[in-house]
């Protein structure tokens, strides 16, 4: 199956090189599926992918938890199937 | 045709109640195996509460299948889903042949009932208080 290919790629260190400075120095933030091998992501474990959402319910940005592509792709479709069934919400508490 | 590795999340009307739920989980099972699918294994959720109103229930059955079949028995069982009125909603996805099954961890038939309930008792109290100073 050509989808894993990309497994040794995993996250690879972006443009860490010249003409490209990272802002603040915070520690680098590493994908935390690529991390822990063993974490699957999976529409059903509502906890694990609770912790993807922001407060109001909306899928947090990579560049704030720093997944890796490959596994923010995974993710969203992930929360995105959860909320078909009702397990994570789509919204919560209105203003 | 080859048969692959699906599994399908069903909800299940809250007033169905228990017994119904599980005649449906068996209506749902024959309906897998008339369509010539094996059944890897079946985990009851149980009422669990939903992250939102749907069909404008707060709760619902949640039934889980595993199984084997052709991706034409897949769209019949999902027609037949469709038909079936006391299901709320359902999604199916196909898993990877290597995949374990769902680990009956994941279920975690979560915290509330103890909590919910007295909510729901604090509330009546207030209703029946309320009456009587009326």
């Amino acid at each position: 199956m050509p989808k894993d290919r990309g497994e040794r790629r995993g996250s690879s260190s972006k443009g860490e090189g010249r003409g490209f400075r990272r802002r603040g120095l915070g520690r680098r933030k590493v994908c935390r599926f690529c991390a822990d091998k063993t974490m699957q992501i999976d529409y059903k474990d509502t906890r694990a992918l609770g912790g993807f959402l922001s407060e109001r319910g909306k899928i947090m940005p990579s560049r704030i938890t720093g997944n890796c592509a490959r596994h923010q792709r995974r993710l969203t479709v992930a929360i995105k199937r959860a909320r078909t069934v009702a397990l994570l919400p789509y919204c919560t508490s209105y203003p | 045709m080859a048969d692959r590795r699906y599994e399908t999340l069903v909800l299940i009307h809250p007033e169905q109640g228990e017994q119904g739920a599980k005649e449906l989980t068996n209506r749902v099972r024959s309906l897998i195996e008339e369509q010539k699918g094996t059944i890897g294994q079946i985990q009851e959720w149980g009422l669990r509460d939903l992250a939102f109103l749907v069909a404008k229930q707060r709760r619902a059955f949640y039934v889980l299948f595993e199984y084997r079949a052709t991706p034409a028995a897949l769209t019949e069982v999902e027609r037949n889903l469709r038909l079936t009125d006391p299901v709320l909603r359902f999604v199916s996805v196909r898993q990877a042949e290597n995949a374990p099954p769902t680990p009956d961890r994941t279920v975690r038939r979560p915290e509330p009932e103890e909590t919910d309930t007295s909510l729901d008792a604090g509330d009546a109290g207030d209703m029946e208080s309320l009456g009587e100073e009326m």
